[in-house]
């Protein structure tokens, strides 16, 4: 054991995987074996692009790589230590510190990998809408929030691309921060799209949701950790994804109430649709509670299109192929949410009815 | 118009519909009675073409076109409608999108263009506002959280919109109130005309009476078992179909 394995042991508080741990300190990547990469094999899809990897040792992160990126990578975060060694500089040009809903920042996320983040002061608002779209290489990204109190940090992510893009990010959220995420995920040979979230005050909102859809060939992952750490929290996530036959589509959420995490409310949704045979879906939804006097709800479905939903809108004329596009789009637009800014929605929804009528 | 031949479904193991046969000349709405599981929606799908409602013998035609060999949607283009016993919820799709989708598709399918944006929404208003639907509900998701009533209303609104050749009501009063009746049934008979056919699915005289058939079918045990003028409604009404069902 080095310096490094002592420091994490004293230092992980985070819920992440000690086996994720593990693979660090050997400077591999997980294996199947590793949990929360079951379903991801981020090995062999390293391989099928002929990318060799190593998890970069500390001596070699970005000096970039600031405390808040190297804490997720010490805990164990193997995408935050990818992008610790592959990002050539810390990366935080949202400024000045105001956007909106009608005023987003955009941000195209590079080729290779990037750190970077933010804490927005109290009461501060911020709109960060990120591209992600490699070229067939592998890309690592590491972002790393703190909302402010009273602060809104609206994150929207949007994957399409080849090869093997990992991203993670990591939010503290205090006390009546809020924090509203949406993530499009289009899969590519592996698309793995993480988020933590620790709320550390009383009275804070969450929104984690999503929309996966995957081709023949291509991979989606959307991974996420939920940590109500403070009371009166709330979380709400509707993750809705859908795979063609040979695509593969992966949901894990866990949601964690601590025990001093009273009156949380948790809710948590996904359901997947597939679509062919030889579509597959896989997931894991966790609900961990430990404290009292908690509302929490949750399902998750994964099912065919509804076949009496597809002969009603053909019996009202609409063409078989026009009338599964509409209803996988109904079932997809679900998950989008209400408060995303016009131009993305826009952007989403011509997404999802390209990819549909492909 | 409207002949069905000789006709056998059926649904899984079970055959539901044995050699029905029935004529609705254009101009005409016949009305169907027959008691609960008898068949009758069954033939509304299978006439619709509903998979796993297997045709294993017969023929349907509407103005001569062989209906069986036909997709659901281009029964829809060729005129075919039908009103649904239970009309299915859709999530996420709003009631103009799916009316506007479904009206620019038959007209598609007929050659046509699609029909401009404005023209398009003040024929639905119109429709709309004959049937006391307000525009909110056109706003909603398709069916979902409609009332029973909500629902048939709705079901009439679509086949205002799209102007069928030949309709199939099956049971549009049921979960209707006594004035939503009335408002459904004034806005099919404006529908009625030489050139169009109906057949109205019903347990009711009191539909008939408002939409008054020229003919009336018992379908029972899987067959028109007799026919005759409005009267025999009101003798099912005062007599049931035991005596249909024992004639077996
Ligand atoms: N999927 C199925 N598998 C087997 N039997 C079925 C199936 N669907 C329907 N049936 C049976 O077919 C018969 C006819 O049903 P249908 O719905 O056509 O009756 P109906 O005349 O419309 O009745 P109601 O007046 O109650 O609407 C019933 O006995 C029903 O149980
Ligand atoms: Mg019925």
């Amino acid at each position: 054991m080095n310096g490094l394995a002592k420091r994490l042991s004293a230092r992980d508080t985070s819920v992440q995987s000690r086996a994720l741990g593990d693979a660090l300190f050997s400077h591999l990547l997980p294996t199947r074996r590793a949990e929360g990469w079951r379903w991801s094999d981020i090995q062999s899809a390293l391989n099928d692009i002929n990318q060799r990897v190593r998890v970069p040792r500390e001596e070699e992160w970005s000096e970039s790589a600031e405390a808040a990126v190297a804490h997720s990578a010490r805990a164990g975060n193997v995408i935050a230590a990818l992008a610790a060694g592959t990002a050539d500089g810390w990366y935080s040009s949202w400024g000045p510190p105001f956007s909106n809903t009608s005023n987003p920042m955009f941000d195209q996320l590079g080729e290779v990998g990037s750190v970077g983040g933010r804490e927005l002061e109290a009461n501060e608002e911020l709109v960060v809408v990120q591209h992600l779209k490699p070229e067939g290489g592998l890309a690592a990204h590491c972002y790393d929030f703190v909302v402010g109190p009273g602060a809104r940090l609206t994150r929207v992510l949007l994957q399409s691309g080849d090869g093997v893009a990992l991203v993670s990010g990591r939010v503290i959220v205090r006390e009546f921060g809020q924090l509203r995420q949406f993530v499009l995920a289009e899969g590519a040979k592996l698309a793995r799209i993480e988020t933590h979230v620790e709320i550390e005050g009383e009275g804070a909102e969450v929104e984690l949701h999503g929309v996966y859809f995957c081709d023949a060939g291509r991979h989606a992952d959307l991974t996420s950790v939920v940590t109500h750490k403070a009371a009166n929290g709330k979380t709400k996530q509707l993750i809705k994804g859908v795979a063609r036959k040979g695509g593969r589509g992966v949901f894990q959420g866990k949601i964690v109430v601590e025990r001093g995490a009273r009156k949380t409310d948790a809710r948590q949704y996904h359901h997947g649709m597939l679509l062919e045979e030889g579509a597959e879906i896989f997931a894991k939804p966790e609900l961990m509670i430990h404290a009292d006097d908690v509302a929490c709800a949750h399902g998750n479905t994964a099912g065919g299109l509804d076949e009496s939903a597809l002969f009603y809108l053909r019996s009202r004329g609409l063409a078989e192929a026009e009338a599964r596009a509409l209803l996988i789009e109904a079932f997809l637009l679900e998950a989008v949410p209400e408060w995303l800014p016009a131009a993305v929605r826009d952007e989403v929804e011509a997404r999802i009815g390209a990819w549909l009528r492909s | 118009m409207f002949e069905v031949n000789d006709l056998y479904v059926r649904v899984g193991e079970a055959e539901i519909i044995k050699g029905l046969t029935l004529a609705v000349p254009a101009g005409e709405t016949h009305a169907i009675m027959g008691p609960n599981g008898s068949g009758k929606s069954t033939l509304a799908y299978a006439l619709a073409g509903r998979g796993g409602y297997e045709v294993t013998a017969g023929a349907a035609r509407l103005d001569g076109a062989d209906l069986l060999a036909l997709t659901p949607e281009a029964r829809a283009a060729k005129g075919l409608f039908l009103s649904f016993q239970y009309p299915v919820e859709i999530p996420g799709l709003s009631a103009i999108a799916f009316l506007k989708a479904a009206l620019n598709a038959q007209r598609k399918a007929r050659g046509l263009e699609p029909m401009p944006a404005p023209a398009l929404l003040k024929l639905m208003r119109e429709k709309a506002q004959a049937l006391n639907i307000n525009e909110d509900m056109l706003k909603r998701p398709l069916n979902v959280g409609f009332s029973g009533g909500e629902k048939k209303r709705f079901e009439a609104l679509q086949m205002a919109v799209l102007q069928p050749r030949f309709a199939i009501l099956d049971e549009t009063d049921s979960g209707l109130d006594i004035d939503a009746l009335k408002l459904v049934a004034e806005n099919v008979n404006a529908l009625r005309s030489p050139a169009r056919g109906m057949l109205v699915i019903t347990h009711y005289q009191r539909l008939l009476d408002y939409i008054k058939p020229d003919r009336v079918h018992v379908l029972a045990r899987g067959q028109i078992v007799k026919s005759g003028g409005p009267e025999l409604a009101l003798e099912l009404e005062r007599e049931g179909y035991d005596k249909y069902l024992r004639a077996a």
